[in-house]
């Protein structure tokens, strides 16, 4: 009996083991890379070998978190220690230039650690010459460069903006601004800055709620940019109607959130961050006059995370950067990961997470890109990441490029092979649709935009295509019309002239 | 199936006033089209689903369940007609039970006539013709709305404002009528849990 019993026991913990495994290995093959002919040369590829830390998910047409091959695999780390200047401590921003410098803001050791992306060329700046005496920083946390390699740092703890030549010598300090529209006792604490092609320098400052402070090339504030809206919401309303005056002393203030970070593109657009709870745009991308004119036409809001535990809240960006062609990344520090958008608001990928693996941060607070690659600054870590697209991602950066600089045609291979990589990526049949539409292949591009679920793009090649059926059997149509007409009058007549022959039989 | 079978319920929704009265006083009515119109509307509730056009249809094809669809047309009908009968018999109503099925069930006609070939219309639709779906659509709501009106005001011999009021009520006890059900029914499952409860004590200690 006890034999008996043992040997059922080995049979159903087999049966079990081999359920589960055949599951266990496919999900591991339907991680990132698997297997892909197709190559894509000059961008390096991550070997089929690596795995991805975090879970590499997107959300589809219906909103659903849905499994995709990672986009972005971590490769390495940078530490201060490596590049052979002493560990970073609390950094709080990084840059890279227009060459390919790496700029690093080292918070805790009150310094600027700059080098080339490979480790050489390393450079600290911890001091500068001004007016003959030595200064240095205190608590800085924003540092950028412009297009002259002139190095931008706000220098929070010092209430001023410094301005340093490319060899690190002072040029000038922006400080203690002016203007009637800043009340009296103003204390300036400039948290992240900005500067554009014509050198006018925006500033994210503490307690500024106004928006973007504007400076010119001499540094004289002009005004405030990107103003947002404060929106009353009416239950609140409702509320502070019913309550008490005490009870409304006890509420929280109607103030619109401060701004978090900025970027600026090549036209001179400032991409914002905001870290307003429970705001639908999160991100903003400011025209010269201040107005938000980001395009949001993807499946959703811009605005990270659609699904997040109550627990864990929605994401916070933290740090922006824009990748060129339309692209942006935006660093959420809720979860840890960085969303990339298309110039339309689909967002293109996710990756990153909160952990200690390789590829996962702490404290994460920049994000920033040379190339193809994208580097993220822990500043719980006190290093950067550097992030290396695999073939899918690159597939996907280079497809979205060619789409925006109105190459379709090209676009469509790389879309192709997106697809072969991840069949579930509607993004990438809605770009083969746009192609298709160009080449007015009307009736293929339907296909694709309904696979795409662009009932827009879908509309116009509907249009289109019904134009040109219509066209090819208009000649048939009126043919038939016509034949069919001309019978029932031959019809007609003939019964007319038959009833008269009758009557007329009966008559006579 | 007689011929009038068909012409009847054509004929009530372009002639309430008339027709109504026909149903019920002159015996022209018949449940069993009632049911059949029932029926009708179902299937044009699931081919709207299934094959309107990809501009006009939002619903995921991977969620559409027939059932369901039969389940949301019946059992609001079954709702309304239980809910107007109790207000109706107590506000000095002529109706009975059938004839409110069959005014609801005549007035729904408009619905079956019209969704059907919006339905294929809508796959030649392109984006700026699809506003004329929608407004046909909603057209053919309000005709059944309207011939509702009517239909209860003429089968219970009421007064515009007191259908108005009967109507109001109706809602407000379908209302009560779905909280009552779900009251009674998680009762039952408390009393099934006791019970299996008891059971259970009984087995382990005995």
């Amino acid at each position: 009996m006890t034999a008996k019993k043992w040997i059922i026991c080995a049979a159903a913990i087999s049966l079990i083991l081999t359920s589960v495994m055949p599951g266990a290995s496919s999900r591991a093959s339907a991680a990132p890379e698997s297997t892909a002919t197709a190559s894509t040369p000059a961008v390096p590829i991550i070997g089929s070998s690596a795995q991805a830390p975090y879970e590499s998910y997107n959300y589809n047409f219906w909103e659903e978190a849905t499994p995709m091959p990672a986009a972005y695999l971590p490769e390495r780390y940078i530490t201060g220690r490596e590049l052979g200047v002493g560990d970073f401590l609390e950094p709080a921003d990084m840059h890279i230039s227009k060459s390919g410098t790496v700029y690093v803001l080292d918070t805790g050791n009150q310094r600027i650690v700059q080098f080339r992306e490979d480790g050489t060329e390393v450079k600290v700046i911890s001091s500068f010459n001004n007016e003959g005496t030595e200064d240095g920083f205190s608590n800085p946390s924003g540092i950028f460069t412009d297009h002259e390699e002139q190095i931008y740092v706000a220098d929070t703890g010092n209430k001023r903006i410094v301005i340093l030549s490319p060899g690190g010598e002072l040029v000038r300090i922006i400080q203690n601004p002016q203007s009637d529209v800043l009340p009296a006792g103003f204390q300036f604490q400039p948290l992240k800055v900005t500067v554009d092609e014509a050198k006018r320098v925006f500033v994210v400052a503490n307690g500024v709620y106004e928006g973007i402070m504007q400076f010119d090339e001499k540094g004289t504030f002009i005004g405030y940019v990107g103003t947002i809206k404060v929106k009353r919401n009416y239950v609140d309303y409702f509320w502070r109607l019913v309550s008490t005056k005490a009870q409304r002393a006890q509420m929280a203030l109607f103030v619109p959130t401060e701004f978090s970070n900025q970027d600026i593109d090549h036209k001179g657009f400032v991409y914002a961050t905001n870290i307003d709870v429970g705001s639908k745009e999160p991100i903003k991308r400011l025209n010269p006059s201040g107005e938000d004119v980001l395009k949001r036409y993807g499946y959703y809001d811009v605005s990270g995370d659609i699904y997040y535990r109550r627990t864990t809240g929605p994401s916070k960006f933290v740090d922006i950067k824009v990748l060129g062609d339309g692209m942006y990344s935006a660093l959420d520090s809720t979860q840890g990961r960085v969303f990339t958008y298309d110039e339309s608001g689909n967002l293109l990928y996710i990756f990153g997470g909160l952990g200690n693996q390789l590829g996962m941060f702490k404290t994460p607070v920049a994000v920033e890109h040379i190339g193809e690659r994208q580097l993220v600054l822990d500043r719980g870590k006190g290093n950067i990441v550097v992030f290396v697209p695999t073939e899918f991602g690159s597939n996907v950066n280079r497809a979205v490029r060619l789409h925006y600089q109105g190459e379709d045609t090209e676009a469509e291979d790389y879309w192709n092979r997106v697809l072969e990589l991840n069949s579930n990526y509607d993004i990438a049949y809605t770009g083969i649709g746009k192609a298709k539409l160009m080449r007015k292949e009307n009736k293929e591009a339907l296909a694709y935009f309904k696979l795409g679920m662009d009932r827009k793009n879908y509309s116009v090649a509907y249009k289109r295509y019904r134009r040109e059926v219509m066209k090819e059997h208009f000649g048939t149509v009126l043919t038939l019309l016509l034949a069919a007409a001309a019978a029932f009058v031959v019809y007609k007549a003939a019964r007319h002239w038959k009833q008269r022959r009758e009557s007329g039989h009966e008559a006579g | 199936m007689k011929r009038d079978d068909f012409k009847f319920p054509l004929h009530v929704i372009v002639h309430p006033f008339d027709g109504f009265w026909d149903m019920k006083y002159e015996q022209k009515g018949r449940l069993r089209v009632a049911m059949i119109i029932l029926f009708l509307l179902v299937v044009a509730m699931i081919l709207q689903k299934q094959f309107a056009g990809f501009l006009v249809n939002f619903n995921d094809p991977r969620r559409l369940n027939s059932i369901s669809e039969l389940v949301f047309v019946l059992f609001p009908f079954l709702l309304w007609s239980i809910a107007n009968w109790s207000v109706t018999t107590l506000m000095g109503g002529e109706g009975r039970f059938k004839d409110i099925v069959m005014a609801t069930s005549y007035a729904l006609v408009p619905m079956v006539l019209i969704y059907p070939p919006m339905t294929l219309v809508s796959r030649f639709m392109v984006q700026e013709e699809t506003s004329f779906y929608y407004l046909l659509n909603t057209v053919a709501v309000l005709w059944f709305l309207g011939l509702l009106f009517v239909g209860i005001m003429t089968v219970h011999q009421f007064t515009p404002a007191k259908t108005v009021l009967t109507c109001v009520l109706t809602v407000i006890v379908m209302g009560i009528i779905v909280f009552l059900g779900t009251l009674i029914f998680s009762m039952l499952q408390q009393i099934y849990d006791f019970l299996l409860n008891i059971y259970r004590e009984l087995i382990f200690r005995v």
